[in-house]
């Protein structure tokens, strides 16, 4: 388990890094936490000829809050994890975190490589669905703007970054003083990559739902769940609204097989999980959350 | 513990003397061997299931740069493959070879190796290789292998059927039970058909190898970290075809070993061979993947078993067919622990009447021999499941069943149908303590009010016996097992009269070091401070033809107990010339050589006499100088452990997640070195048999052969956070067989765990009418029986 022979550089500014990545265009991977690369490299299964380790550009990492959130990508998901600007305004990214890997693999993984991996079992692609996040994506020839849907939807291990393009930074728009929410993961171990999870996110209008956005993961790829969204405005919060969005739910989700479950049992899984992550989220709206 | 003590070391919980080291970081492990110029040496591995090799082209990969070699199966002509120790009757020869000769049968088998610089260039030079592999049909589960027209794995066999041993139902004195007669008499026939999962020790540190060749002196130094270093030296010379004489294998400390380091191995001559022919020290760290494919596995069977029961609850007569998975070859033990599990499957229960066959049976996997456990686990979990079974069809509770079939205290030794001899004991009160310990009767109030909210609990109890400290010679003989039971030991008293001990066993972690040296304290009744533990060098240690296992410090601990016998006395004899005494008059204790009713005047230390033993001024007539004995001491019968565990579960019926409430264990090892040690054991042993229970499965693509669960991201060890919290309860019923009455306990706490778990999640879905029969319980599985019962 030694990679395979790559040449590497060590930038220390996003324009450096951006010059190396036009220089080596699709020949040149980005290593940031290494945590799911460096397997990758070990395994040979990924065999870039060159490393750019943007480790070294401070200016990658920050929180920054104003009601909506500023991440830098290359912030680490302990830092996320541990941050109050985040715990106050975005708890459910709090505990969402709080799911990935281990604390050694956190202290290393960095929320944009989590989310530039785009592994369909991880947390971060479906949580910032469903935050309706956008990054900001920079290459030598400028920048542009992406929503998570445009960078990870649909997509399967890969996003819509260019190969000159690196992810700079995440944002989360503020929630909305009546929203709540939910998150339900089930993992073979507290750690592992999902079965199945659901994020939700409701806002409610009395006891009635107004809108709710639901991200999905443990499928094929991250995924909003619309069908279920949609059966959701307008219905009263309780168990029937919730089996009505769970049903939905199941039978949009993308879902996948592997060694630890099958189609079908993930599919199930994605119904009880949006039900039960709509229960947590309606019950905590009104900023009493955490 | 930093007062001396001369008494009493047998029973306390001294502090584990390997800890200092190893949590400082400064034990040294096969991959801290690196001797100066060492190569690294990597193994090509089948990537198919079942493929001929038709040709392997090394030359791009010997024209890298870095490259030394390239070994295939033609370089090693002349060069044999290790033997299977246990060669039952009827067995066919199709052990393992150091390279696929022509065919590679299982994905990960070593197909060639390189030896380069570096691992880095080793890695890259494997994939230099051409192999034109003609891939051909495979087969991964163990009825299809049966089936007419599935592919032949080893050719010369004929079909896929290793072995066929039929347990006939005679006791060891002969007597034979009337299972037709159980069968007619029953009132009702219990069937249970069972999956026990593939899985395996996983040691956290891979098997690993330093071979290095001296030119000039012809002698081979092995680093390595094997269980049982003899016996490796002892195949490794007739393999290689060098004397004996000339290897020395030397052990580091070892992260791990489980079973799965007691066999030998195709690196172990691969890299030995590499050393000599290129004279230069070579070696390789199993890397995981590696760790995964191709160290082996364990535990899979197919079971199947029917129970005649009166309605009474008597349990009259059990028979049943085990196919043991055994991968594409024999591995060192043969189908040694599907025979274990066939003479053990009656458990603690008076069944007179059993008939079983055991099938080995080929299959295009890696071979499943060694692990922790060696086939008492899979035995445990068909009875304990049919016992519930049978309770559940009778309306009887599970508990009661188990209580009133069970051996009494007084029928001892008892003679059981499987064959073995159980020494002593008393199931019934293990059973008692465990249900107490539980509050069982709560328990199922407590159960029945949840039930009524929507919490599916439930209970599960499983009895198991562990036939341990394996085992006399002549009885392996009769086994058709090809090696000794015996452990050595030998004790020298230096000039000062400290003591040195030299074992062939290998601790690997369940501090052998520490148990030995406090049998050697309190048997010599001077301070463990004042005893060495010497092991992990040929060179110097006793012969070994069975080695380390988790369940044999009770052997190696009586023949420390008689080596120091004969020093003792040897002790007395020159400390009565020396006080001008009779050696009648004359005795040892507390560490001294004293006339008996004189000790205060007329005493020696044990040092004073040591002095005089070396300088041999004054050796009594038939003596001669010097202090030490070696004994070697082969066990007269088996130990027999036992217990009962409970554990309390909730399961999600959604999900099909299982969560803790509890889990109790009640055990008997016989009289206990060290509580601390023994709980250790317990614990780890228990989360191993957990993990095989929920977690840790070899899953095998039916369509591809392929190994899955080939990264720990797949095949997934339990950490604390998945494990229930422990209570660990004991009963001390000293065995009669050995001096000391110890018991091996170091793999029992694995033994009943499945069983129990199944049971358990059984019990809380008992409205559903699911029954849990196959390893491990995950959540798709069960949710897939839920789903199917309509729940």
């Amino acid at each position: 388990m030694k990679p395979a022979v790559f040449s590497y550089s060590a930038p220390e500014s996003i324009e450096e890094a951006l010059g190396l990545l036009a220089e080596h265009g699709s020949e040149a991977k980005v290593l940031a936490g290494g945590q799911s690369l460096v397997p990758l490299l070990n395994f040979r299964l990924a065999r870039p000829a060159h490393i750019v380790d943007i480790n070294g550009i401070g200016e990658l990492s920050y929180i920054s809050s104003n009601g909506s959130l500023r991440l830098g990508a290359l912030t680490r998901l302990t830092a996320v994890e541990e941050s109050g600007d985040v715990s106050s305004g975005h708890p459910i990214i709090t505990r969402a975190v709080s799911h990935i890997g281990h604390r050694a693999i956190r202290n290393r993984g960095t929320i944009g490589g989590s989310l530039a991996h785009n592994d369909p079992a991880a947390e971060t692609p479906a949580l910032l669905l469903a935050l309706d996040s956008e990054v900001t994506a920079r290459s030598a020839g400028g920048e542009r703007t992406l929503s998570a849907q445009e960078l990870v939807g649909d997509r399967f291990f890969e996003t819509s970054l260019g190969d000159d393009e690196l992810l700079t930074e995440i944002r989360i728009p503020a929630l909305a003083a009546s929203s709540g929410w939910g998150f339900q993961e089930l993992s073979r171990r507290h750690g592992d990559f999902a079965l199945a999870g659901v994020a939700a996110v409701v806002t409610m209008d009395g006891g009635a739902i107004s809108s709710a956005a639901l991200g999905a993961f443990g499928g094929a790829y991250a995924a909003r769940l619309p069908e279920a969204e949609a059966a959701l405005v307008g219905a009263e919060a309780g168990e029937a609204a919730f089996a009505a969005a769970g049903e939905r739910a199941a039978a949009e989700f993308p879902t996948t097989s592997d060694v630890h479950g099958s189609e079908e049992y993930r599919r199930h899984l994605i119904g009880v999980l949006t039900g039960r992550a709509l229960a947590e989220a309606t019950s905590n709206t009104g900023g009493e959350n955490g | 513990m930093t007062a001396t003590q001369s008494t009493g070391w047998i029973g306390v919980s001294a502090p584990r003397r390997e800890d200092a080291l190893l949590i400082r970081g400064r034990g040294r492990f096969i991959a801290d061997v690196s001797p100066a110029g060492a190569l690294h040496l990597a193994v090509l591995r089948s990537p198919f299931a079942h493929a001929r090799i038709n040709g392997v082209d090394t030359s791009a990969a010997e024209s890298l740069p870095g490259v030394h070699g390239v070994i295939t199966a033609d370089d090693l002509e002349g060069i044999g493959a290790f033997p299977t120790v246990w060669r039952l009757p009827g067995q066919k020869e199709c052990h393992t070879p150091a390279l696929a000769p022509g065919k590679a049968r299982y994905v990960g088998e070593p197909v060639a190796a390189v030896i380069a610089d570096s691992r880095y260039i080793a890695e890259d030079a494997l994939d230099l290789i051409e192999v034109d592999y003609e891939v051909l049909d495979h087969v991964v589960d163990v009825e299809a292998a049966l089936a007419e027209d599935a592919p032949v794995i080893n050719e010369h066999m004929g079909d896929n059927v290793i072995i066929e041993y039929t347990f006939p139902g005679i006791n060891a004195l002969g007597v034979a039970g009337d299972l037709d007669g159980a069968f007619a008499e029953a009132d009702e026939v219990i069937t249970g058909r069972f999956r026990i999962g593939r899985y395996s020790g996983v040691p956290l540190e891979t098997r690993g190898l330093v071979a290095d060749w001296d030119d000039l002196r012809q002698t081979l130094t092995l680093h390595s970290e094997s269980q049982v270093a003899h016996l490796l030296r002892t195949e490794l010379a007739a393999a290689l075809g060098i004397p004996e004489t000339s290897i020395r294998i030397l052990t580091p400390n070892i992260g791990g070993a489980f079973g799965n380091k007691w066999d030998r191995y195709p690196e172990d001559i691969l890299v030995s061979l590499a050393s000599m022919r290129l004279g230069r020290p070579v070696k390789w760290i199993e890397d995981r993947r590696e760790s995964l494919q191709a160290t082996v596995h364990g535990r899979q069977q197919l079971q199947e078993w029917q129970l005649a029961v009166r309605s009474d609850g008597a349990l009259l007569g059990l028979k049943g067919r085990v196919l043991s998975d055994q991968g594409a070859h024999l591995h060192s033990v043969g189908i040694g622990p599907a025979w274990v599990t066939g003479a053990a499957a009656v458990n603690q229960y008076k069944i007179a009447n059993y008939h079983c066959d055991v099938l080995g049976v080929a299959t295009n996997k890696t071979p499943n021999s060694t692990f922790r456990g060696f086939g008492g686990p899979e035995a445990m979990f068909g009875i304990e499941r049919m016992v519930d079974k049978a309770a559940r069809k009778l309306g009887i509770d599970p508990a009661e069943i188990r209580r009133m079939n069970m051996i009494g205290a007084d029928e001892f030794p008892y003679f059981s149908p499987g064959g073995a001899v159980y020494d002593s004991g008393n199931y019934p009160t293990a059973l008692a303590k465990a249900l107490e310990a539980v509050e069982y009767d709560r328990l199922r109030e407590e159960q029945a009010a949840l039930r009524e909210q929507g919490v599916r609990r439930g209970i599960g109890i499983g009895s198991y016996i562990h036939v341990s400290g394996f085992g006399p010679s002549a009885i392996l003989g009769m086994l058709d097992y090809y090696t000794g039971g015996y452990e050595g030991s030998t004790v020298k008293i230096d000039p000062h009269g400290r003591a040195t001990l030299y074992t062939g066993m290998i601790p690997m972690g369940q501090g052998t070091e520490t148990t030995l040296a406090q049998v050697a304290a309190d048997h010599l009744e001077i301070d463990i401070a004042n005893v060495r533990v010497v092991w992990g060098d040929t060179d110097q240690t006793p012969y070994t033809g069975f080695g380390s296992a988790g369940s044999r410090s009770n052997v190696a601990a009586v023949a420390v107990i008689k080596a120091i016998e004969e020093i003792k006395a040897k002790a007395v004899r020159i400390g009565a010339g020396l006080l001008e005494a009779d050696p009648e008059d004359v005795a040892y204790g507390d560490g001294r050589i004293s006339v008996k009713g004189a000790e205060e005047m007329r005493s020696l230390t044990l040092a004073e006499v040591a002095q005089q033993a070396y300088w041999g001024h004054k050796i009594p007539e038939g003596d001669q100088p010097g202090l030490e004995a070696t004994y070697v001491y082969d066990p007269a019968n088996f130990t027999t452990a036992y217990g009962t565990h409970v554990a309390v579960v909730d399961v999600d019926v959604q999900t099909g997640k299982i969560d803790w409430v509890k889990y109790v264990v009640v055990d008997d090892a016989g009289t206990i070195i060290n509580p601390l040690l023994v709980e250790g054991q317990i614990h780890g042993a228990l989360a191993q048999g957990l993990g095989g229970a929920i977690l840790e499965e070899f899953v095998y693509d039916e369509e591809t052969g392929q190994l899955l669960s080939s990264s720990l991201m797949d095949y997934l060890l339990p950490s604390f956070t998945d494990l229930p919290d422990f209570e660990i309860h004991h009963l001390e019923t000293p065995s009669p067989h050995t001096e000391g009455g110890f018991k091996g306990m170091g793999e029992a706490g694995c033994f009943p765990a499945g069983a129990v778990v199944a049971n358990a999640v059984t019990d809380a879905l008992s409205d559903l009418g699911i029954e849990v029969d196959e390893t491990p319980v995950t959540p798709a599985r069960l949710w897939g029986l839920i789903n199917a019962a309509g729940g």
